[in-house]
């Protein structure tokens, strides 16, 4: 049953109590449109690059496998006033633009090592930023489809509770 | 009301009127129509259906946008709602914004409103709790405000009587403090709990850690089976609605019970403004409801009203209900309508991590956490402060992140590989500490201010004070001092601060009580001064008492409408 069956369904229970304005007003879907920063495309895989050097692909897909930068982007858009959106980009631009400086070629760019590096140097130069990026990357990668099933083992429906089970080898720790 | 005519009238009429279909409302209509009554349940937020009205319930983590985090226009629109937990990106169709439900502070009240059919059975916490005579006994005891009443025994068959149906998974203990209830079996200890609770009992001879007593079914008897609920799947996702009728809620509860009858009129959207008093009568005849949405007015008749609104909800309905006979509200000679305004106290206690059982671990997620029952001012132990806590929290083995040694500036495989990894077991207790009954605590209605649906709005004007402060030191340094004893390495103590409301445990502002100089309800939840109008949620409560309090607003219910039914058939209403 779909939403508007089910509301529909409703008003039959109810022998038709609720009244048309009130089925609008049910049905009105809230949508969030708070003025934001515009993200390039060019951002955005920025963003996946630093992403995936926190957590990169080891025996587990990494960060950028997972999408993640969709959930960052998302998060500072609608979560973040202007002034915390416009702090957080700039310093993924100076990221970047540090990159230039240091090794002459944009983060993207940049082999492993050297992204390592940029991101180690981030931690001392603009500390408040990284803290951000991480923190967004690390519920971002560990509430995502291969975070959470492949880093992580989910169990959407458990079915039962044991509160004190051995540990068998190579168990992964629960995602929730 | 242009169009009230004789026909409108009977059009309108029920044997009963329900104002509120939250814990209480559901009860109340639930006794009312297996008990023959054709009833009329009156909720002020939009309708929620059972199941399909769960939209998040079945959501996997990647499918939430937020991962739990607030928008900023839903920091903007919801102030005071956003100061705490219950409101978040998947509760956010569950509550009012705070636009459309203004009240004021004096001093500081966090006040949560649901917008929803079932009230605040759905999100509640589910700890399911009796109170003895340690409760009952303790105002006389004390000197202090009234007394209750009533005593354990009063209540003691309405307890049996609702939790059979309700399901509460607990573990017999024959404690005097806090009484058994029908159980269900209870659900397991982490292995951390387990061996803290034998160190706990061992080392503090009268104190018990026992597994919380939960509203969820951790085997669905007959009479939860019989309106369509299951067991529980363990997915710790209760507040969203459970898809599966695991834990009690109206929807999942109560409301097929009524629906079986066929005698109940279920109408979402309706504001009751006002309960109409004739001065003839002297009897309440009905109720003035403003559709939400519409804006219309219209009036019901019945021969009973049962105000379960909430505490606070039917605390300002009442205030709100003048008269020439009421000047000052609906049934409040006694001046105390609003007044005694109660809460627990809480967010203090101690948490730690646990040094061994690496090699154990959990299988599913546990909607419940351990019980520490009351044992401060009981028996020889005497406080520099009235009444007692209790503790809730337990243990739980998160991911290695929050290990203390991963350092924050890490990053890449080495912190991938920790971050997804087990961590160690941990141990908390919170306490949940009983607040008095100060007649200085209270709420009014500020005339001058009025809602978008032109309700005047209600003013908060309540603290703790001097008992609960001295009670909290209790509260953190006990816990600190059990965790330690019993081995739990690394304890920090906490108090994050405690402000009325922000436990949604509001009671008291209707009290119960024998005189009607001194009290708004008798011991039948019965107005004082007019006998066909009942309050039965935590408006009644003449104290606290320390453990969550919904179990015994179901009791009294249901006890309450009982009552009515037989005084009805007596021609007493």
């Amino acid at each position: 049953m779909n939403r508007r069956d089910a509301l529909q369904h409703v008003a039959i229970l109810l022998g038709g109590v609720i009244s048309a304005p009130v089925m609008a007003g049910v049905m009105g879907e809230k949508t969030y449109t708070g003025e934001s920063l515009k993200v390039t495309l060019d951002q955005e895989s920025l963003l996946a690059e630093v992403a995936d050097i926190i957590i990169p692909t080891t025996n587990t897909p990494g960060a950028k496998a997972a999408g993640v930068e969709k959930f960052i982007v998302r998060v500072v858009r609608d979560c973040y006033t202007k002034e915390e959106q416009k702090a957080f980009y700039e310093g993924l631009s100076k990221l970047d633009a540090d990159s230039k400086t240091k090794f002459g070629k944009g983060f993207v760019d940049l082999d492993v090592t050297q992204k390592n590096e940029m991101v180690k140097q981030t931690t001392v130069d603009n500390k408040p930023f990284f803290l951000k990026m991480k923190e967004l990357t690390v519920t971002g990668y560990f509430t995502s489809e291969i975070g959470a099933t492949k880093a992580l083992e989910y169990l959407p429906i458990p079915g039962r509770f044991e509160g004190c089970v051995p540990l068998k080898p190579g168990q992964k720790a629960w995602a929730l | 009301m242009s169009y009230l005519n004789i026909d409108a009238v009977k059009g309108n009429t029920y044997d009963a009127i329900v104002v509120g279909s939250g814990i209480t409302g559901g009860w109340a209509a639930k006794e009312l129509t297996e008990k023959g009554l054709r009833v009329l349940m009156l909720e002020k937020g939009k309708n929620l259906e059972h199941v399909t009205g769960y939209e998040n319930a079945m959501k996997d983590p990647w499918e939430s946008k937020y991962n739990g985090r607030l928008t900023v226009e839903q920091k903007e629109t919801h102030p005071k709602l956003m100061r705490d937990y219950p409101y978040n990106e998947m509760t956010e169709k569950y509550w009012f914004n705070d636009a459309d439900s203004l009240y004021k502070e004096e001093k500081r009240f966090d006040w949560y409103r649901p917008n929803i059919v079932g009230g605040k059975s759905i999100m509640w916490g589910r700890q399911s709790y009796r109170l003895s005579d340690l409760d009952f006994e303790a105002n006389l005891k004390d000197g202090i405000a009234v007394d209750w009443p009533i005593r354990y025994k009063d209540v003691a068959p309405w307890y049996s009587y609702v939790e059979k149906f309700v399901g509460i998974s607990g573990e017999k203990l024959g404690l005097p403090q806090l009484p058994d209830s029908e159980f269900l079996p209870p659900m397991d200890m982490y292995c951390v709990e387990k061996e803290v609770r034998k160190r706990i009992e061992k080392n503090y001879p009268g104190r018990v850690m026992t597994i919380g007593r939960v509203a969820n079914l951790s085997k669905a008897a007959q009479a939860q089976l019989g309106v369509g609920r299951t067991g529980c799947q363990y997915r710790n996702k209760c507040s969203l609605g459970c898809p599966y009728g695991a834990y009690f809620s109206t929807q999942s509860s109560t409301l097929p019970a009524c629906m079986k009858t066929g005698r109940l009129t279920l109408r979402p959207d309706s504001i009751v403004s006002e309960v109409l008093y004739d001065e003839n009568k002297k009897k309440a005849t009905g109720v003035r409801v403003i559709d939400s949405v519409t804006m219309q007015t219209t009036e019901y008749f019945a021969k009973v009203v049962f105000l379960c609104a909430s505490a606070l909800g039917t605390t300002a309905l009442m205030l709100n209900s003048t008269s020439n006979r009421f000047q000052n509200g609906l049934g409040n000679d006694s001046g105390e309508l609003g007044h005694n305004l109660m809460d627990h106290h809480f967010r203090v206690g101690a948490s730690g991590t646990w040094e061994g059982d690496e090699d154990t671990y959990y299988y599913g997620r546990r909607a419940n956490g351990i019980y520490v029952p009351r044992y401060r001012n009981i028996g020889s132990d005497k406080r520099d402060y009235l009444r007692g806590f209790g503790y809730q929290g337990g243990g739980g083995r998160g991911r290695g992140a929050w290990a203390s040694n991963v350092s924050e500036l890490s990053f890449g495989t080495d912190f991938k590989e920790q971050a997804s990894g087990i961590g160690p077991w941990s141990m908390g207790l919170s306490g949940f500490g009983e607040t008095l009954p100060y007649h200085e605590n209270r709420m009014y209605l500020d005339k001058n201010t009025k809602d978008k649906w032109g309700i005047p709005v209600v003013v908060f004007d309540a603290e703790l004070k001097e008992n609960e402060k001295k009670m909290r030191i209790d509260m953190m340094n006990d816990a600190k001092e059990m965790l330690e004893t019993a081995g739990v390495k690394n304890v920090r103590t906490y108090d994050r601060g405690s402000y009325l409301g922000m436990a949604i445990h509001e009671m008291g502002t209707a009290r119960m009580g024998r005189d009607p100089k001194t009290s708004v309800v008798n011991g039948n939840n019965q107005l004082h001064a007019i006998k066909n109008v009942f309050v039965t949620d935590g408006a009644c409560m003449t104290s606290a008492s320390c453990v969550n309090p919904s179990l015994t607003y179901m009791a009294l219910t249901a006890r309450a409408a009982n009552f009515a039914v037989n005084e009805l058939k007596k021609q007493n209403l």
